[in-house]
């Protein structure tokens, strides 16, 4: 692979939920170190998209290939691409029954084979970047949702992954916690993480997007810088959707 | 919706004491009490037969419990099995473990138990214990199945998610992360399980095996106090399912802990 190549190459990939098409043609390319922020009214397909891009849904037709990795070819491990890939989810998903720290070890620990004293002290440092290091003991259900979200983006980095999938991360915050995850995420993009977000954070994009990627109906409809994007959107549907938002 | 709140009821097991229900005068201390005095306090009074009844059947407790611990340890792994089997997408081990569950929930336990032990008893020949536990296991491992379904499909499926996300195959994520929060979902309903089990070792007297019931029946039928006799029987037997159902809301009460704020 060459190290211009895009590190995700999604071509012409189609989605059908039985006669309904949640992914129409969809073409996207995100290079290393590059920032994309997705955005669209519910229903557009940008979550089934980010889903998409570890498998977590499997498309009708096209290709999705991952750091030199085709995500549905016949000798590829999914298991292994998706350890580069870390994913973050509305509903944070943390494991229920372990504590923030175990969250965050279980899966170096038994993935990686990595020795249980380092994989801690990495999940310390993990937690002290997020802060949230004080917390380490306690489960899940104690924390409040920016709390779980934090630790749930700290569980993904456990795994060192190339690049992080961000699934709505804040749609489900109350409004007050919603500007500690996205310190978090702001922190992570000035490091020069690979990011791919789905998000209505309208700031976000703005401030750290590189590309802005706007769906609608399953396709995507206009793709610029954010500045272009917000200010002199193209296409009707996109300045529609401004206007709403803004 | 909180997960306190999902409730698997398979079955008609005993009722479980509410672990938070800490009054002496709930139903379950009344009743241990009424059972613990009427065990000390009949043999007292009248020792003959009460005391000979309680020095006759000790031996017929411990069988119970051998085909007991037996049958629900082997329930487990066979429920284990055909509840992952159930929920398999694989069409044949679906079809297989369905069949199952649809059989053994069609015949009633006496029968199969019968069958069990007179059409293995013409292939092998195997200790009458053995058959009864076999019998038994068989049955209750089509329950246990449907408790184990019950309990994993309770799961959100967004901790499936995050456990793929992060590169644990599917074997992986049953084990690592949805059995272990299924388990406590499962605890309730397979702790019911257990004490049905024991309580239907009773049948396994009519097959020659030495339990409780049938020690008693053997005194019985040579003293002729039919009466007292199982009178002391079913005290035994509700004895040992309190303390059961007790240890059972006790474990059920630490595996939440992390559910606690």
């Amino acid at each position: 692979m060459n190290a211009a190549d895009p590190i995700i190459q999604i071509s012409h990939i189609n989605k059908y939920f039985g006669s309904f098409k949640a992914l129409d043609d969809v073409s996207l390319d995100v290079t290393l170190g590059e920032k994309v922020v997705v955005l669209g009214p519910s229903g557009s397909g940008k979550s089934t998209l980010l889903r998409a891009i570890n498998r977590l849904e499997t498309i009708s037709s096209g290709s999705i290939i991952v750091d030199g990795h085709d995500l549905y070819g016949p000798d590829e491990d999914i298991n292994r691409i998706r350890m580069e890939l870390g994913m973050v989810f509305q509903s944070f998903n943390l494991f229920k029954h372990k504590t923030v720290l175990e969250n965050l070890t279980l899966a170096p620990i038994k993935l990686k084979k990595m020795e249980k004293g380092r994989a801690e002290e990495m999940a310390y440092a993990l937690l002290e970047k997020v802060g949230i290091r004080d917390r380490a003991d306690h489960y899940p259900v104690q924390l409040s949702g920016g709390q779980q979200q934090r630790v749930a983006i700290a569980r993904a980095l456990a795994m060192e992954p190339k690049i992080m999938l961000f699934d709505e991360p804040t749609s489900a915050l109350d409004p007050e916690m919603i500007g500690e995850v996205l310190e978090v995420m702001i922190t992570l993009a000035h490091e020069g993480m690979t990011m791919v977000v789905v998000t209505h954070e309208m700031g976000f994009a703005r401030e750290v997007a590189d590309q802005v990627v706007f769906m609608d109906d399953g396709a995507i409809v206009e793709q610029a810088s954010p500045d272009s994007f917000f200010d002199h959107p193209v296409h009707a549907r996109t300045r529609l959707f401004l206007d709403q938002i803004l | 919706m909180s997960d306190q709140e999902k409730i698997i009821e398979i079955g008609d097991g005993a009722a479980i004491p509410d672990p938070k229900d800490k009054g002496l005068i709930s139903a379950w201390w009344i009743a241990l009490i009424g059972t613990v005095s009427l065990l000390i306090i009949l043999p007292l009074v009248k020792p003959d037969p009460y005391a000979r009844v309680l020095s006759f059947v000790p031996d017929g407790i411990l069988v119970t419990f051998k085909v007991t611990i037996a049958s629900i340890s082997l329930a487990l792994v066979i429920g284990l099995l055909t509840g992952l089997g159930r929920l398999s997408k694989n069409r044949f081990i679906n079809l297989i473990a369905s069949l199952y569950v649809e059989v053994v929930r069609g015949v009633p336990l006496l029968v199969q138990l019968f069958y069990i032990y007179f059409a293995l008893g013409r292939i092998v020949r195997v200790p009458d214990i053995v058959a009864a536990v076999i019998a038994m296991s068989f049955c209750y491992g089509a329950y246990m199945g449907e408790v184990f379904r019950a309990g994993i499909k309770s799961i959100d499926y967004g901790q499936t998610e995050a456990s793929l996300s992060l590169g644990f195959n599917r074997r992986q994520t049953m084990a690592y992360v949805v059995l272990p929060q299924a388990w406590r979902t499962i605890l309730p309903p397979v702790g019911n399980e257990f004490i049905a089990l024991l309580k239907d070792t009773s049948l396994v007297s009519i097959l020659a095996v030495a339990d409780i019931l049938r020690r008693g029946r053997e005194y019985a039928s040579e003293s002729f106090n039919y009466f007292e006799t199982y009178t002391m029987i079913a005290l035994i037997y509700l004895l040992i399912t309190l303390i059961l159902s007790k240890l059972i809301s006790n474990m059920e009460h630490r595996l939440s802990h992390y559910e606690r704020r």
